[in-house]
């Protein structure tokens, strides 16, 4: 009896001890849609997908569809919202003393510099192949390029323009400067704001670097092409101020782009559409497409916002009353009501912000719901930075004529003026060219900041002066309550 | 690990050839003390053996086949107080127990099921809150988180919506975690519920798998030396809930069927068109400088041609704007029918409970129903004297129409109910659609209504298997295996009408969890020397909760004739995913009590979980509480005190509910770009990450006096959430947003009050009353790098020192009685048109509802009772987010609550409503009313409600039994029939989801309904 009370005790016992090495169990456990940085780092389909999320994040973000679009216009004088519409409202109404809207997306542009940085520096050798490494590396560097340009030129004054705000003179102050990959903890550490001379300095070495790793690459337009490097440069270079390396990067641009102006009243017209011009002007056109990039983007993307869907951001009457009557770019103006695809809103109004009821079409997407490829640098911009920098470089207005000519007979736009009185009525009639061409391209806000003029309402009336301090961003606390070291803009 | 048990299991029932010893038996009748009347139907159990019966119709019972020895023997009856004997037992004797109840409220002596093992009342030494059967048997309730809403004290629940079928946010003595879940850990006898993959098409809870009629009791252990014994998932609290089993006895027979009507609990009160178009109308003139004294008629002719342009005119009333009530088209009242059928019985071996129920619920909102089948099995078998087993199955397939909400959404019912313009109409003259309504015609709400489908089906089974053995009368061996596995398909459909741009559309999700849970207990249980009592487990368990999910959509249809993926032009969408966690426990606890007048109690558990890095992977929680039974000492003789019990306890507890991969660095697939799915870091690695803590004191006083007329307890806690799991923030120049580590604490503390009583007690008369009352205080003691977290955000700001839940807004200063301008008071307290909220915001309310509880009164009159229960919740403010964007302010959606006519009109109105304008981007004076949240959109979310109330009546046996039954009811019911609140809008319940902490924002949730039920319960 003794002996079976034993037994059955050490049954127990058995019984609760073979559930321990319960460790291993526990440690055997992976997630099904990650995997570690080394898989990613060292294998060949790992460093392709980080390439392609780095494009991707682009496509994903706001800040570079709507708010690199739409925004430098909607804060300006190129559109204004449909009555009862209200995408955009803030930026519409922000003045010089009321309104915080601004066009500031600190977090966006660092998550694709993010990427880039991996693909710049944490690919070990032999992993690819040297030449497409050596491709990816160039690719990643014009994007880092790209975004920390995007990034400087809203949260800091141009190069040059250090005294513009009436606040504080000489403020220089950039942004973040980050070219190492974030590997571990020790990575994510605190850094100030760098000047923004620092950052230019930067972004010209890492598109002088990428020209090199992208040299010859020209074929396809759909990644980051040596193309689309000089493009960047020459609107760097003209942001900087160094005219001549400008004038140099756009004529580079357009040959080594292999790509011609549009000249035709339907080629003009429908270049925008990836369905039918397939966007023949564009340096760097990222990829948008609901069949393979999950279903695109809905409610928030620029076609949305201006034309198929809220109809919210048209273009002013002060904009299109910039046109001659037979301008073909005219074409990319069409009735607000056949236009709009999906009625998020009824299409009433348009009217009241341009007489014809027009929306511009640049985005319509060819595809379903609101989507077509954003073209980023197009053709035409590097001719009107031509003209603008021979210009400046020369300290000879009339050295604009010949490159501003060449677009203007391109696009029918009429007779070019045969001299220019000064610097600033030259200034003055490329800012038209440019709101002409680049109408909700990302630029009349950049253009009139970096020229130190005043942003003005369609009405002409002074929304924001130039010495404002609200031209500058405010950081916020939210980013500097992380970061301590982080300045904030005057004014805030 | 499975097969390691069963092999071990068959070996030990092999060698268990025990001789059988000699037994007895005990028999005896159950009477009233008072009238000597038999009573059918209690319960008498052998608490050592847990082996019981049911008395007869004649009030007899027996309980063979005990061997010799000393029992405990306890007999229940609703209504009566517990009986408890020590009976001897002689071998091959039958042993005489007449047992008589005394009337009176349960007390004491009740059993409470504490974790992993079963204890009477008087022994428990931590704080845990029971809800009863026959508490909720006439609360037609779909889940069992609703029946505990205001019944445990200290346990606040919350509707996250009112679908039938949706579930309910649990907090148990407040947030103690501000990123981990805050759900609590639910067991249904044995099995630990999973909560992942639900439905993404609707609010809707596991716990639907359970059917209320099937439930015994639910337990909710509060503090965490009760809790402790479940470790790392304890620190949000624990809720077991125990289904019916069958006794031995005669076969019972019960069955009920209800039905009953749903309607909205509120209709709130919108502007007609007129006076719309009177507010457009002003809004004009004032904008073109016209004062409202003059005749401002072309004003509003303008605005209402603007109107009919944009609208076209009511189809069945030529050249006038049309007055729509949505509501009344959203809304419309359902009709709810549930019947149950129960089976239970059984002898000295086996007993049994079969049930099935059925039930359709239709909700008011469009196509809003609930429908569950449910089948639960309950068996119980002695295999031998030193063998018992059991097995527990519950299937049930639930179905829900997925009534989307919780947004401003323009295609759901609960936003377009509040905002769809009364200018539009659902139908034109010829029964068409309507294309004109304010978001166009995909958007038409009868669209949504009659060209989408959302159904979202559950099938869940819940099964338990327990095998114990006995070894000795002391010693005895318990092991479960337990599975949760639920599947949940999402299907949606929408016809080409509904999406025009895809040509129509279907989505099709398959989501599974695998979930489940074994463990391995050893039960001791001596006295020695009479006074000295030990008791003790130890014991092992394992978990895995497997989930996945597969989708699929297809775009485009042939034509209407067709809805399913096959017959869609384009497939779209092909995605699935899978994760998993696992733990692994070692566990421990020892009772020991002398006398039954000292008790302690200690508890230790040994969790390893997958969740947490490498050197931190298991974590150690224990917990030691004890009590004193003052009213056992000699020296403490006050004639009217029965029981008075200082309970004291402490211990720690585990939240480990975070990502199942957070502690790891990860790349993850996000994003793609032409066809190539990206790969991209989303998270750095922390191998030091481990668990939430929460270390919990509690102090408590259990008092029963006047012979269990009136009883209750108060227990007073601190609980203090530390090494909280904190996403901090890392510079986002980075490229990560933050890292997830241990940092930070937030404290609970509060007092919760309970109390019941027996106020009347005759023979034909009886009045019970029941009351219990929760004060919470929470507090964030300490943050990551002792910085505030969004410190200026309206909503979601963390400080030190506040509570979670904080709403920072500027405080309004009514309108400039000279123009009609909405004002502000700045900072410093000046008026200002332009207040900002970083340095105007003052700290104003929070969203923590800091007194909750319940009460209520039953009446009993012969065969009749009444019961009337109420809950009530305190102290929580909230952002009414739809209402106010989108009806309390001048907006494009035209549509505004009433408050807009107490607006200002004239220089010198004293009014809080600024002056109307143009909506669009010419309305520059009072934009900022909109937009600019302040002390005039926060809402005081208290309230007090007619929870249930019930009437049923018994009919007398004489007339039952002619007709063959020998226990007849008939019941009416009502939910929520009545609700005092300030809060002017559909439903002062405010939880933005189950695991909403800071619960100050509620944006179109589907409100609170109204039922009126009536039933019939027989029994034979």
């Amino acid at each position: 009896m003794k002996k079976l009370k034993f037994l059955k005790y050490s049954v127990v016992a058995a019984v609760l001890v073979s559930f321990a090495g319960c460790n291993e169990i526990l440690e055997n456990v992976e997630p099904a849609t990650s995997v570690s940085g080394e898989v990613v780092l060292t294998s060949a389909d790992g460093v392709n997908a980080l390439r392609s999320s780095m494009y991707s994040k682009m496509r994903e973000s706001f800040a570079y569809r709507t708010e690199y679009f739409v925004a430098p216009s909607a804060f300006t004088d190129e559109t204004r919202n449909r009555p009862g519409s209200t995408r955009y409202q803030g930026l519409g109404q922000a003045v010089g003393t009321s309104g915080t809207a601004h066009i500031a997306s600190w977090g966006a542009h660092y998550n694709v510099i993010q990427d880039a940085n991996l693909i710049i520096g944490a690919i070990g050798e032999g992993v690819l192949p040297a030449e497409t490494l050596n491709r990816f590396r160039g690719e990643a560097l014009a994007i880092r390029a790209f975004a920390k340009h995007n990034l400087v030129k809203v949260y800091g004054y141009d190069p040059g323009n250090f005294g513009q705000g009436e606040l504080q003179g000489n403020w220089d102050l950039g942004v973040i400067i980050r070219t190492e990959p974030t590997i571990d903890l020790a990575d994510a550490d605190l850094r100030p704001r760098a000047t923004v001379d620092q950052v230019y300095t930067q972004i010209l070495q890492d598109l002088s670097d990428a020209k090199a790793l992208l040299s010859g690459v020209n074929a396809n337009n759909t990644f980051a092409t040596e193309a689309f490097v000089d493009g960047l440069a020459a609107r760097v270079n003209l942001y900087a101020g160094n005219y001549g390396a400008a004038v140099q990067a756009a004529q580079d641009a357009i040959t080594n782009s292999g790509r011609t102006l549009q000249n035709s009243p339907g080629a003009v017209a429908d270049m925008f559409d990836e369905g039918i011009g397939g966007h023949p002007e564009a340096l760097f056109r990222l990829v948008v497409n609901p069949d393979t990039e999950g279903g695109g983007f809905n409610n928030d993307g620029p076609g949305t916002y201006t034309s198929t869907g809220f109809l919210a951001q048209l273009p002013t009457q002060f904009l299109i009353d910039k046109y001659d009557a037979g301008d073909y770019r005219l074409g990319w103006y069409r009735d607000c009501v056949t236009a709009q695809r999906i009625a998020l809103n009824q299409p009433t109004g348009c009217a009241s912000v341009n007489t014809e009821g027009f929306s511009l079409v640049k985005f319509n997407g060819a595809r379903g719901n609101h989507v077509d490829d954003l073209p980023f640098i197009r053709l035409a911009e590097m001719y009107l930075i031509w003209a603008e920098a021979a210009a400046k470089a020369a300290t000879n207005p009339n050295a604009a004529i010949g490159p501003l000519d060449e677009l203007r007979t391109a696009r029918n736009a009429g007779p070019t003026p045969a001299s220019f009185a000064s610097i600033t009525e030259m200034e003055d009639f490329i800012l038209d060219e440019r709101m002409r061409e680049l109408a909700l391209e990302g630029h009349r806000f950049y253009d009139l900041k970096r020229l130190q003029r005043d942003i003005r309402n369609p009405d002409e009336t002074i929304k924001m002066r130039f010495d404002s301090y609200r031209i500058l961003p405010q950081i916020g606390t939210g980013l500097r309550n992380v970061n301590p070291l982080l300045e904030e803009n005057p004014g805030y | 690990m499975l097969k390691k048990l069963l092999t071990v299991c068959t070996m030990v029932l092999l060698t268990s050839s025990v001789a059988f010893a000699q037994t007895g038996a005990i028999q005896g009748q159950v009477t009233d003390a008072e009238t000597g009347e038999t009573i059918p139907g209690a319960n008498i159990l052998v608490v050592e053996l847990e082996r019981g019966a049911a008395s007869d119709a004649d009030g007899n019972f027996r309980i063979a086949n005990l061997r010799a020895g000393t029992y405990t023997v306890t007999a229940t009856f609703v209504g009566y107080r517990t009986f408890r004997q020590a009976v001897q037992v002689q071998a091959n004797q039958t042993t005489m127990l007449n047992i008589s109840l005394q009337m009176g409220a349960v007390g004491l002596d009740e059993l409470v099921v504490s974790g992993y093992a079963v204890t009477p009342k008087r022994e428990l030494t931590g704080s845990i809150a029971s809800v009863r059967s026959q508490d909720i048997q006439d609360v037609t309730l779909q889940n069992p988180e609703s029946l505990l809403q205001g019944r445990a004290a200290g346990v606040n629940v919350t509707a996250d919506s009112g679908n039938p079928g949706g579930a309910f946010r649990v907090s148990i003595r407040g947030n103690g975690s501000i990123n981990a879940a805050t759900q609590p850990l639910y067991i249904i006898d044995g099995v630990q519920i999973s909560f992942s993959q639900q439905s993404g098409l609707t609010s809707t809870s596991p716990l639907n798998a359970i059917n209320p009629n099937d439930i015994e009791s639910i337990e909710v252990l509060k503090d965490a030396s009760s809790a402790a014994i479940y470790g790392a998932e304890a620190a949000a609290g624990v809720v077991i809930i125990t289904t019916k089993r069958g006794q031995a006895g005669r076969t019972q027979v019960t069955a009920r069927a209800e039905t009953g009507v749903r309607t909205l609990a509120r209709n709130v009160d919108y502007i007609t068109p007129d006076q719309y178009v009177q507010y457009l109308g002003e809004g004009a003139a004032l904008n073109n400088g016209v004062s409202l004294d003059n005749d401002i008629s072309a004003f509003i002719d303008g605005e209402r041609n603007f109107l009919l342009g944009f609208f076209g005119e009511d189809p069945f009333n030529e050249g006038q704007l049309a007055n729509t009530d949505w509501q009344d088209i959203i809304f419309s009242d359902g009709v709810t029918q549930r019947y149950n059928i129960s089976v239970s019985g059984g002898d000295q071996t086996t007993t049994f409970r079969i049930s099935a129920g059925y039930e359709d619920t239709e909700g008011t909102a469009f196509n809003a129903d609930f429908t569950r089948l449910n089948l639960r099995t309950n068996i119980d078998h002695s295999i031998s004297s030193r063998f018992r087993t059991s097995v527990g199955l519950n299937v049930s397939r639930s179905t829900q129409f997925g009534v989307c909400q919780d947004g401003n959404f323009i295609n759901c019912p609960p936003s377009q109910a509040m905002f769809e313009a009364p200018m539009s109409f659902p139908f034109n003259a010829d029964g068409s659609y309507n294309a004109f309504t304010r978001f166009g015609l995909p958007n038409n709400p009868a669209v949504q209504r009659d060209e989408v489908d959302r159904n979202v089906t559950v099938t869940q089974i819940l099964s338990n298997i327990n095998l114990i053995y006995r070894a000795t009368d002391w010693l005895s061996m318990n092991g479960l295996v337990a599975v949760d596995y639920r599947n949940t398909e999402d299907e949606q459909f929408r016809s080409a009408i509904a999406a025009p741009g895809q040509g129509g559309w279907t989505t099709f999700a398959n989501r599974n969890v695998r979930n489940f849970n074994t463990n391995l207990v050893v039960n001791a249980r001596q006295t020695f020397d009479g006074v000295h009592n030990v008791s003790g487990l130890i014991g092992t368990e394992y978990r895995r909760n497997f989930s996945e999910s597969q989708l699929v959509r297809g775009d485009g249809f042939p034509g209407p004739f067709f809805r399913v993926l096959s017959t869609t032009a384009n497939p779209v969408t092909a995605a699935g995913t899978q994760t998993e966690w696992r733990r692994g426990s070692y566990f421990a606890n020892a009772q020991y009590n002398y006398s039954e007048r000292y008790f302690l109690n200690v508890v230790a558990r040994y969790d390893g979980h997958s969740r947490f890095g490498s050197e931190t992977r298991w974590g150690f929680f224990p917990a030691v509480s004890g009590a004193w039974r003052i009213t056992e000492e000699d020296f403490f003789n006050v004639e009217f005190l029965d029981e008075l019990k200082l309970r004291a306890g402490y211990g720690i507890t585990g939240n480990s509910a975070i990502g199942n991969f957070a502690s790891r660095g990860l790349y993850s697939a996000a994003g793609s770009y032409q066809g190539n799915t990206g790969l991209r870091p989303s998270q750095l690695a922390n191998a030091n990450l481990g668990w939430e803590e929460a270390r919990e004191l509690n102090i408590g006083l259990d008092y029963e006096f006047l012979q269990g007329r009136i009883f209750g307890a108060i227990d007073v806690y601190r609980k203090v959430n530390a090494e909280l799991l904190f996403a901090r923030p890392l510079p986002s120049d980075s490229g990560f947003g933050s890292i997830t580590e241990n940092i930070g604490k937030v404290q609970n503390q509060g007092i919760e009050f309970e109390i019941s009583s027996v106020n009347v007690n005759t023979r034909d008369f009886t009045w019970s009353t029941r009351f219990n009352i929760a004060f919470m205080d929470n507090e964030i003691l300490e943050l990551p790098d002792r910085t505030p977290i969004g410190e200026n955000n309206t909503f979601t700001a963390l400080k030190e020192g506040s509570p979670i839940g904080l709403i920072q807004v500027p405080r309004y200063a009514g309108v400039n009685p000279a123009d009609g301008r909405p004002m502000w008071l700045d900072g410093d307290g000046n008026i200002t048109f332009n207040p900002v909220q970083a340095d105007d915001a003052i700290e104003y309310k929070d969203g923590f509802a800091n007194t909750v509880g319940g009460f209520g009164n039953t009446f009993n009159y012969r065969g009749l009772t009444l019961d009337a229960f109420f809950q009530f919740s305190f102290g929580q403010w909230a952002f009414p987010q739809t209402d106010y964007y989108f009806t309390r302010t001048p907006d494009f959606l035209m549509q505004m609550s009433t408050e807009v006519e107490g607006r200002w009109r004239q220089p010198g109105d004293m009014t809080s409503y600024p002056r109307a304008v143009i909506a669009g981007t010419n309305f520059i004076e009072t934009a900022n009313y909109r937009t600019q949240l302040s002390t005039q959109s926060i809402y005081n979310a208290s309230y007090i409600r007619l929870k249930n109330i019930s009437l049923s009546y018994q009919v007398p046996q004489r007339w039952a039994s002619q007709v063959g039954l020998n226990n007849v009811r008939l019941y009416a019911s009502a939910l929520n029939l009545l609700t005092w609140t300030a809060w002017p809008w559909y439903d002062p319940e405010v939880a933005f989801g189950v695991n909403d902490i800071y619960g100050n924002v509620t944006a179109a949730s589907y409100p609170t309904e109204r039922q009126v039920n009536a039933g019939i319960e027989i029994r034979f």
